[in-house]
This record gives structure tokens, C-alpha cells and sequence, in this order.
């Protein structure tokens, strides 16, 4: 059996937390956890994580997207799976009523909105770990 | 000549544009020329931190790095417009990753934010880069027997920018005795006049604005000075509905400190927009300066 | 704790993370906003001219002491944050570097991306109406700002704020029409750099 494979989670809402972290730990995922973006870059210097789950709206704003686009152009951290779980469509809906969120204008792998189907979570999760071992097997 | 990009602020458009007119025909006379930005945008006043503070930092960087453009430093005669261009900038030279990330939103109107152009207030120019002496050696016109309530307000001084005296400020007394005038010490001149609440809270605005105008004339000013287009509204636009809501009688002409320091230059009162006031304040002027003696000595 | 109302203490949360904890994590990247290090002196309260007037519902002192204590309906519910007026005196003058209007705008995020705020306060309509007003056309314009704030006045209140805006009208201080930026489309672009919704143009 291999090792399980050991994700981290940045998101500000506790209670999300708890519910994504106990789908996730009974499919014998490790993770791990930081409420904020501050917590979250140093916990990824400091340990190696097989994918990123990444929320948007925290702190002073839509933070996730800056995290997304730091880890970017990181080069120990660029092939890091990362998959967006956000509720910004509903957090801004009086700005951009009934808008999608523009994949345009945010640089991961995959990006699901809350609330999340754990069937459909578990799903994207395999999916994004499957595909990054296959990129580094392949990658000399 | 001097010269500083101006960022005159939305209220400046219209609602105070006697400050407009009297800022550049005031730093005209000094030496100073503020060069209007060419395609501003609103600095998001407090609401855009209500939602998204990264969004706020945003568009008072477009802002700042329009300045960066043209090589020159920024001036906004708004206090609210100026804490949030202030702090902006501050944030973005202190944190290089949210620079980063506002700098990616900027190059789609393709601008950069580099902190090479610092972030002043109007009164500061006056003050510090004219200075106090040079205005005094200008002055035509000294409003003797004048007595004015210098009114600070909040955002000019708070947060405090750097290690700065937030508690005893003097500089705005100064300026107005710099202009001839009686500069008029009251107790409420650093407090809140309530700014925004005006609309989300018009008791308690109403309120504070009564409490400040009864302090200064309390202590016999003829006219109240302001350095912030939203402080000049709900003190002077707003007595009205004071004396309504309080059974007050208050009756304060309300002006800019560059109309003050206009009219000490010998500018024509129509050049600095007075007359555009709720609360007339040349007859106020011309009343105290008859029945004030001149203080002696000068 | 002596600010806490009559009610027991709330039990702690089954998610793990204290409320102060989930609130200061909305402060500046959360640097280190130290609300932990209050010492309940009341400076804030007392300095406020809004609290000291008698418009909040908990003062910020009191606020502070709820938040650390968990009660967080409590918290999101107050009129308090909506009341600030952004002076910044709290602020300057905490003893204990507590950055006070700065929490104050992170609880007014929380309860605007939450929609969790007390019923009937036009501070949250207002600040929305603006927001969206600003990313529309790129400048303010008074009058759309009225009618955040018209519907919720008595008529005598209506009739005053009528007999203000003709008085200015006739000073020539209120704009008849909306103004706008001339490189509104870049400036649409940007925005959506930072929040990521919409269509791309």
C-alpha cells in the first residue's frame, strides 16, 4: 500500500472546514489545515503537500487568487495541484449578480463551488493527484 | 515652479468644487502647480474596505501609478481620499507579494506601481514644502481681527503615518495665523464630524456635527476652516437639519483653507468659488473684521 | 468576564477554532491584529464619539470582550461596526496597539460576504450600492447614493434632506449627470484581476 497521499486546506470558514476535513480524512487522506493565507504559504515552505485545496474570499479579500498566482511563479511549488473551493459567487452576488467566476482570470487546475457534493470532491481530488503523478513520472 | 500630480476626489467635481478652484488658484499664486491627473479614478472611499480590501488597494494604486507616469509625487486635498492613497501606497512598498498581485491587475490598463511617488495631503504642501514663512511673505490682504476655528478632522492625522504628535497638532493654527487671522483654540477641533454616517446614521452625524459647530462658537470663531470636502458638507450643508432636529440656532459660515489662505493673497472671493456656500461667508468676514479691534501689535 | 450579558457563556465551537481566532484571521492577512492583548480599559468606548453618544448597541470595548468570549451572534448582529465612522481616534489611542477601526471593517466583511448583518442598517446597502456604482463607471455620483438611504426616512426626514440637495442644486453643487473614466474597459479588466467574476472581454 502506498503512503496516503497529504493535502492542505486554506480556508477561513470553520465550520466548512470541519465538514471537508472529515469527507476527506475518512477516504484516508492526511490533511492538514490554515484559516488564513498567512498560515497557509508558510505551512507550504515548510512541509511537501500532494495538492492544494484553495478557497478565495479571506482575510482582506479574495486572497486565494493571489495565493494561486504566487504559488504560480514558484518553482518548487508551480506543479502543485491546486483546486479552488469557493463561495465567492454567492459572498459577492450583489456585485455580480448571477455571474460565473471567469477561469480566465484564475490560474489552478480546478475550481468546484461551495457547497460541495463530497462525491464530486473526492472525485476531482483523485483526478488531480492522478494527473500530477503521471506529469512526474514522465518529467526526467 | 513646483509641480505635483493632483488627484482632486469626486466630491471636487462638483459638491466642493469651490475648493477645487480655490486650490489651484491658490498654489498658482504660490508658486505651486498641481497637475490633474488624466483619467482619475473614485479612491473607493470606506466602502470598497467593507467588501474587499484588496479591490480598495487597487484602485488607489491606478491612482498612485498614474503619477509614477509622469514622474512627479501626489497630492489629494480630500483627507479620506488621501489616508487611502497614504496607506496604499504604504501596504504595497511594505508588501511586496500584495504589490505583485495588484501590479498583475494594473498591467491591463498598463500601469505599474513602483512607490516611487510619495502621497501628500494639500495642507501639507502649504505647509511644509511652501511653508509657513513664505505664505506670510505673500500675504496682501492679512485678516486682522479674523477669528477662525482650524477644523482637522479625523483622516489627515489618523492613523497616525509615521511618528507624528496626533494628540497636540498645531500646524493648522499656524497656517491660519500665517493669513493674519486669530487662530481659535476649541476643544472638539480633532474630533469626528461623523463623515459617511450623514447618510447610514443622520441622527448620530447630526449629532456630532452640532456638538463640533456649538464648540467653536462657544469660544466666539467667526468662521470654521476645513481641509476635507466631506467635513465642509456636514458642517455647513447640514446646520439646517441641526437647528431642526436640536432647536438649535446655529448660523457658522464654513469654508476651505485654501479660500482662507485665497483671500489673504488678495484672490478675488469669485475666483476661490465663495458664494457657492449655504452659509454666506464674506458678510461674516466683513462684520467681524468691523466690530473685532485688530490685536495689537500687528 | 464582565462585559458578558446576562446569558451563560457560550459553549465553545465544535469546529475547533475559537471566534476570535476566525475574526482576527480577517485582519490584515492577519499580521497580528492583537484584540487577544485587550485589557478591557475602555479607551475605545470612551473616545468614540458615536459610542460615547449613545448610537451603538455595544460599544467597541464591549464588542472586544464578546468577540473574545464567543459570543458571535451577538458580535454579527451589533450595529456597532456599522456605526463606525472611520475616525480612527480608537485606533491611535488603544494602549495596547489594537488596530480598532480596522476590526471594525473586518467585521463589516464577514457579515457582507456572509449576509449576516443586522436587519434594517443602511451602512451595508449603502457601501454595496457603492461598490457597484464605482465599478460601473469608475467615478461617484451623488444622487445614486440617495436612494440607498430615502426609503428608510420619515417624511419630515425627506422633506429636509429635499430642501438641502435644492439648496445645493442652486449653488450649482450637485452633478445632474453621472461622470465616468475614459478607460473604463482596462478599468473592468483590472477589477476582474482581483475578483474573478464575470465574463471576459
Amino acid at each position: 500500500m502506498s503512503e496516503a497521499k497529504r493535502l492542505l486546506m486554506i480556508d477561513d470558514d470553520p465550520d466548512f472546514v470541519a465538514g471537508i476535513k472529515a469527507i476527506l480524512v475518512k477516504a484516508k487522506y492526511e490533511v492538514d489545515v490554515a484559516y488564513n493565507p498567512k498560515d497557509g504559504l508558510q505551512a507550504l515552505k515548510s512541509k511537501n503537500y500532494d495538492l492544494l485545496l484553495l478557497d478565495v474570499m479571506m482575510g482582506r479579500g479574495a486572497e486565494g487568487i493571489m495565493i494561486a498566482r504566487k504559488l504560480g511563479k514558484d518553482p518548487k511549488l508551480r506543479d502543485l495541484p491546486v483546486l479552488i473551493i469557493t463561495g465567492i459567487r454567492e459572498q459577492m452576488a450583489f456585485l455580480f449578480p448571477g455571474q460565473a467566476v471567469h477561469p480566465h482570470f484564475v490560474p489552478v487546475d480546478e475550481l468546484v463551488e461551495k457547497p460541495v457534493e463530497p462525491k464530486l470532491l473526492l472525485e476531482k481530488v483523485e483526478a488531480l493527484l492522478k494527473t500530477a503523478e503521471t506529469r512526474k513520472a514522465q518529467s526526467p | 515652479m513646483k509641480t505635483y500630480a493632483y488627484f482632486p476626489g469626486c466630491s471636487l467635481e462638483k459638491m466642493a468644487h469651490s475648493y477645487h478652484l480655490s486650490a489651484l488658484e491658490t498654489t498658482r499664486a504660490l508658486g505651486v502647480e498641481l497637475r490633474e491627473l488624466e483619467d482619475w479614478n473614485c479612491c473607493g472611499a470606506t466602502a470598497y474596505f467593507h467588501v474587499d480590501e484588496l479591490l480598495a488597494y487597487t484602485l488607489s494604486a491606478r491612482n498612485i501609478a498614474m503619477a509614477e507616469k509622469e514622474h512627479l509625487n501626489l497630492v489629494a486635498p480630500c483627507s479620506g481620499c488621501f489616508k487611502n492613497l497614504f496607506f496604499t501606497r504604504s501596504h504595497l512598498k511594505h508588501d511586496p507579494d500584495l504589490a505583485e498581485h495588484i501590479n498583475v491587475a494594473l498591467a491591463e490598463d498598463n500601469l505599474q506601481f513602483t512607490g516611487s511617488a510619495t502621497v501628500q495631503h494639500l495642507i501639507e504642501v502649504f505647509v511644509q514644502d511652501v511653508g509657513l514663512a513664505e505664505i506670510k511673505a505673500r500675504v496682501t490682504n492679512p485678516l486682522q481681527g479674523l477669528r477662525v476655528a482650524p477644523y482637522y478632522g479625523c483622516q489627515i492625522l489618523r492613523p497616525r503615518k509615521d511618528h507624528e504628535d496626533v494628540e497636540q497638532p498645531r500646524f493648522f493654527e499656524d497656517l491660519v495665523a500665517a493669513c493674519g487671522a486669530v487662530p481659535v483654540s476649541y476643544p472638539l477641533r480633532l474630533t469626528c464630524c461623523g463623515g459617511a454616517l450623514i447618510i447610514t446614521n443622520r441622527v448620530a452625524a447630526l449629532s456630532l456635527v452640532r456638538n463640533l459647530l456649538e464648540s467653536a462658537v462657544r469660544e466666539r470663531a467667526t468662521v470654521i476652516v476645513t481641509a476635507c470636502p466631506l467635513c465642509q458638507v456636514n458642517l455647513e450643508c447640514y446646520q439646517k437639519q441641526v437647528n431642526r432636529e436640536f432647536g438649535t440656532d446655529l448660523n457658522v459660515p464654513v469654508m476651505y483653507f485654501t479660500q482662507l489662505v485665497g483671500l489673504a493673497l488678495g484672490i478675488p472671493p469669485k475666483r476661490l468659488g465663495i458664494g457657492s456656500e449655504l452659509v454666506a461667508v464674506m458678510p461674516a468676514i466683513a462684520d467681524a473684521q468691523k466690530t473685532e479691534p485688530a490685536p495689537v501689535g500687528t | 468576564m464582565n462585559a458578558a450579558p446576562v446569558e451563560s457563556l457560550p459553549a465553545p465551537p465544535e469546529n475547533g477554532l475559537s471566534f476570535v481566532a476566525e475574526i482576527g484571521n480577517l485582519l490584515h492577512a492577519a499580521e497580528g491584529n492583537p484584540i487577544n492583548t485587550c485589557i478591557q480599559c475602555g479607551t475605545c468606548s470612551a473616545t468614540c464619539p458615536v459610542a460615547s453618544g449613545g448610537f451603538m448597541d455595544h460599544s467597541p470595548r464591549r464588542i472586544i470582550a464578546l468577540i473574545r468570549a464567543g459570543f458571535k451572534d451577538q458580535v454579527l448582529r451589533a450595529n456597532t461596526f456599522w456605526y463606525c465612522a472611520s475616525c480612527f481616534q480608537c485606533t491611535v489611542r488603544c494602549p495596547r496597539g489594537i488596530d480598532i477601526a480596522e476590526l471594525m471593517y473586518g467585521l463589516k466583511r464577514y457579515t457582507v460576504w456572509k449576509a449576516q448583518h443586522q436587519e434594517g442598517l443602511i451602512g451595508p446597502v449603502f457601501s454595496e450600492t457603492f461598490v457597484k456604482m464605482i465599478l460601473r463607471s469608475g467615478r461617484s455620483y451623488e444622487p445614486v447614493l440617495a436612494t440607498t438611504y430615502l426609503f428608510t426616512y420619515g417624511l419630515p426626514e425627506i422633506i429636509q434632506e429635499a430642501q438641502t440637495a435644492t439648496a445645493l442644486m442652486l449653488k450649482g453643487r450637485l452633478p445632474l449627470l453621472p461622470a465616468r473614466i475614459k478607460r473604463l474597459d482596462n478599468f473592468k479588466r483590472m477589477i476582474r484581476r482581483i475578483i474573478p467574476l464575470g465574463d471576459s472581454e
